[in-house]
């Protein structure tokens, strides 16, 4: 009930906007003419409030994703995306005390106040809210809730440790929501010979996971896929100071190459450790990774060519014996990436993730456990087109795994009908051989959706 | 004998009338190629650093206006050579805060990156295509950073006035038409700012297809400035109009802030909010 009250008025909200920014269009163009160009600031009104209105800017949003035949497995069986959104940001640099304005401060807060009607709940959260500032020039400290990306994958990620939100990447929300927050600490050091970065996350932040509410998947305690039915338990690494995650990168450019190495010890964000089977209870797993990076031009080809490698260090299961923990593995990514006229631009990404200690994991393995091959790969497509004005974007991305026989193809299509609408039209398709990978897992979930924003 | 003549002249006509058809394909006259290259410095190299702020609107043929304001900070790393871009979008809303980094090289692809902050993501870019449309408008990337000066042959072909101006008039024609994507270019330029006052694009047809045009020029800081310009797509009957609301040389830009720490920590002290 509430949540039909507050999507009626964000509803509400958005056609109020929307019919005085027709009027503001109508009236701005005909003020245009007569006054010219006349900077901004001189038309706004001195008023204060109105500054504090003016720097606080954000959208509006609706957002309805139906499912193409699908599962009846989940909560809701037609859809699983249908929700308004209204997020707000804004950013305040104070100028006094003179101590704290020579370190060049910035506080920033980005919230999402989400009507979801599938879960049927009014969610607020704050997406980002942190300081950030120089206390000596070559040092920069963010503080706060942030939004963390580092690596060179197109949606795919090695050494990029931090928590994503795959439920919103797989229902079709912007590719914003890929990312969730961290609460942290980011300590940045630059210099020509090489620039530091150390991020202490002191609060674990998991994945937010796929668990059958929203998504059907495949549930390895029940042996099939599940929705709404499964139950399992998850339990996240206590707040400890023991607890805190530490991800570092350090970086610098040779020449038009950008190279990174990087290193991070935590936790896995998914659960990938299963504490009590019977219980159906799972764990994330200490881990560590240790990967460094190159990007830069691709030689005589042109186009932007780039390599990741990462170990992933399961601590808790080194030797790999244990079944009912992850083992370590190796990841490998190349990428490349190049633009054609016409506004064509065309990617391409080799990923392959290797199990260690695969021969552990063979000889513990269990009837019923979820079968794997030592190397698994994965390729990526990606192409986008730009038309009229680059104002519609066509887009397909698209992963497919030849060792796991499944695929999972995203096309897009955005249409920015002025500088505050946007139109949003995808779909989310998967395919596959076997219930329990990556992608066919999902396949019961394909759906179509439709996203229309307005920003401000 | 005669044989042997009429061969010889043959290969004689072949060979003069081959080199004045590759005279009059990349006609480059010393007078041509110093009236670009200084225009190439007015316009693009003026003083060593740039701060700009800069508004776009871009019209389309049904009337509809788009609008776009970035701040724009410039560095020559050497005259009339290599140099660094930062730009930074105020507005619209929805790319407010985005920003790009260039590394502009003569004799080889530039380097661009590109940083969205919703998602902290910096972002290579390929830039093969420099007549990629610069922020949906009406100028190409080539528009806004130029072509270097080797690229294309200069010839001058007249004097004319435009207004008040005494323009000299130059045809450039790309060595290489089909990398380029047109035939040629007709500038307009004044003698007394060597700044381009009208540009005439030609298509690889020979039809004009685009124009540019000088709307205002303002000496700052004892630098004769173009403060408003468009560029006319005829075709396609759209327009973008260009205008710098302010500019300040010389503020003090390094070439040390040219990485990706100035993506992620846009520089308040130039571009403010």
């Amino acid at each position: 009930m509430l949540s039909k009250v507050c999507s009626f008025i964000i509803i509400a909200f958005i056609l109020a906007i929307s019919i005085s920014d027709v009027s503001f269009a109508e009236s701005a163009s005909i003020n245009s003419e007569k006054i010219g160009n006349i900077p901004q600031d001189e038309r706004k009104s001195p008023d204060a409030w109105a500054k504090i209105f003016d720097s606080v800017h954000g959208f509006i949003e609706t957002a309805y994703g139906p499912k193409f035949l699908g599962d009846k497995l989940t909560q809701k069986n037609d859809y699983n995306l249908l929700e308004q959104r209204l997020q707000l940001k804004v950013a305040y640099r104070p100028q006094k005390p003179a101590w704290l304005a020579s370190w060049n401060p910035e506080f920033f807060y980005k919230g999402d106040l989400l009507s979801d009607e599938y879960k049927e709940i009014l969610r607020y959260q704050t997406r980002e809210g942190y300081g950030l500032v120089s206390p000596l020039s070559w040092m920069d400290a963010k503080l706060g809730r942030q939004i963390l990306t580092w690596g060179t994958g197109d949606y795919l990620f090695i050494n990029d440790v931090f928590p994503k939100d795959y439920e919103s990447f797989f229902i079709g929300r912007d590719d914003e929501y890929l990312k969730a927050p961290s609460d942290a600490g980011k300590f940045s050091i630059y210099s020509q010979l090489v620039s530091v970065d150390v991020v202490v996350i002191p609060f674990f932040t998991p994945d937010v996971s796929i668990r059958g509410d929203r998504l059907s998947f495949y549930d390895n305690f029940l042996g099939r896929i599940a929705g709404k039915e499964s139950s399992w338990i998850f339990t996240e690494p206590a707040v400890q100071f023991e607890n805190t995650e530490i991800a570092t990168r350090l970086y610098r450019n040779l020449g038009e190459y950008e190279t990174a190495i990087y290193a991070f010890k935590g936790f896995f964000n998914q659960p990938v450790g299963i504490k009590n089977e019977s219980a159906k209870e799972v764990f994330y797993p200490k881990l560590a990774v240790f990967g460094a990076s190159i990007r830069g031009p691709a030689p005589s080809v042109g186009g932007i060519a780039s390599g990741e490698i990462g170990y992933s260090d399961s601590l808790q299961d080194r030797s790999g014996e244990n079944r009912l923990i992850e083992n370590s593995g190796m990841k490998y990514l190349l990428g490349y990436e190049r633009d054609f006229p016409k506004d064509w631009r065309i990617g391409m990404q080799y990923f392959v993730e290797q199990m260690l200690n695969f021969d552990e994991f063979k000889a513990n393995s269990q009837p019923g456990d979820i079968p794997r091959d030592e190397f698994r790969q994965l390729l990526t497509f990606r192409i986008t087109k730009l038309f009229w004005l680059q104002t519609l974007e066509a887009s397909l991305f698209s992963f497919y795994s030849p060792t796991d026989s499944d695929a999972y193809i995203r096309p897009r299509l955005a249409w920015q009908a002025n500088d505050r609408w946007k139109l949003t039209v995808g779909a989310n398709i998967f395919f596959g051989k076997h219930d329990w990978t990556e992608f066919d897992q999902l396949e019961g979930n394909d759906n179509f959706y439709i996203r229309l924003r307005y920003s401000f | 004998m005669k044989k042997i003549l009429a061969v010889s002249i043959i290969v004689f006509l072949l060979f003069v009338s081959g080199f004045w058809t590759k005279n009059v394909c990349a006609q480059d006259t010393q007078s041509g190629k110093t009236a670009m290259s200084d225009m190439l410095l007015a316009y693009y190299y003026p003083q060593t650093d740039a701060k700009s702020e800069i508004s776009m609107r871009i019209v389309n043929r049904q009337g509809q206006v788009r609008e776009r304001r970035l701040t724009m900070l410039r560095l020559n790393q050497t005259p009339g050579g290599d140099q660094s871009y930062y730009i930074y979008f105020h507005e619209p809303a929805d790319v407010k805060g985005m920003s790009f980094l260039v590394l502009k090289h003569l004799g080889r692809d530039d380097d661009r990156w590109m940083y969205l902050p919703a998602i902290d993501l910096v972002k290579r870019i390929a830039t093969s295509d420099k007549r990629t449309s610069f922020a949906g408008s009406d100028f190409t990337y080539e528009d806004v950073s130029g072509r270097a000066l080797d690229e294309d042959a200069h010839e001058l072909i007249g004097e004319e006035d435009l207004n008040i101006y005494h323009c000299l008039v130059v045809k450039s024609t790309p060595k290489r038409p089909d990398e380029a994507g047109f035939s040629y270019r007709k500038f307009w330029i004044d003698k007394a700012t060597h700044l381009p006052l009208k540009v005439e694009h030609y298509n690889i047809k020979g039809k004009l297809y685009k124009v540019y045009e000088t709307q205002d020029i303002q000496t700052l800081q004892d630098t004769p400035t173009i403060t408003k310009a468009t560029m006319k797509d005829l075709a396609g009957e759209r327009y973008t109009e260009i205008t710098m609301k302010e500019v300040s040389y010389n503020v003090g830009i390094t070439s040390d802030i040219f990485q990706e720490r100035l993506l992620r920590r846009p520089p308040r002290q130039w571009i403010g909010d």
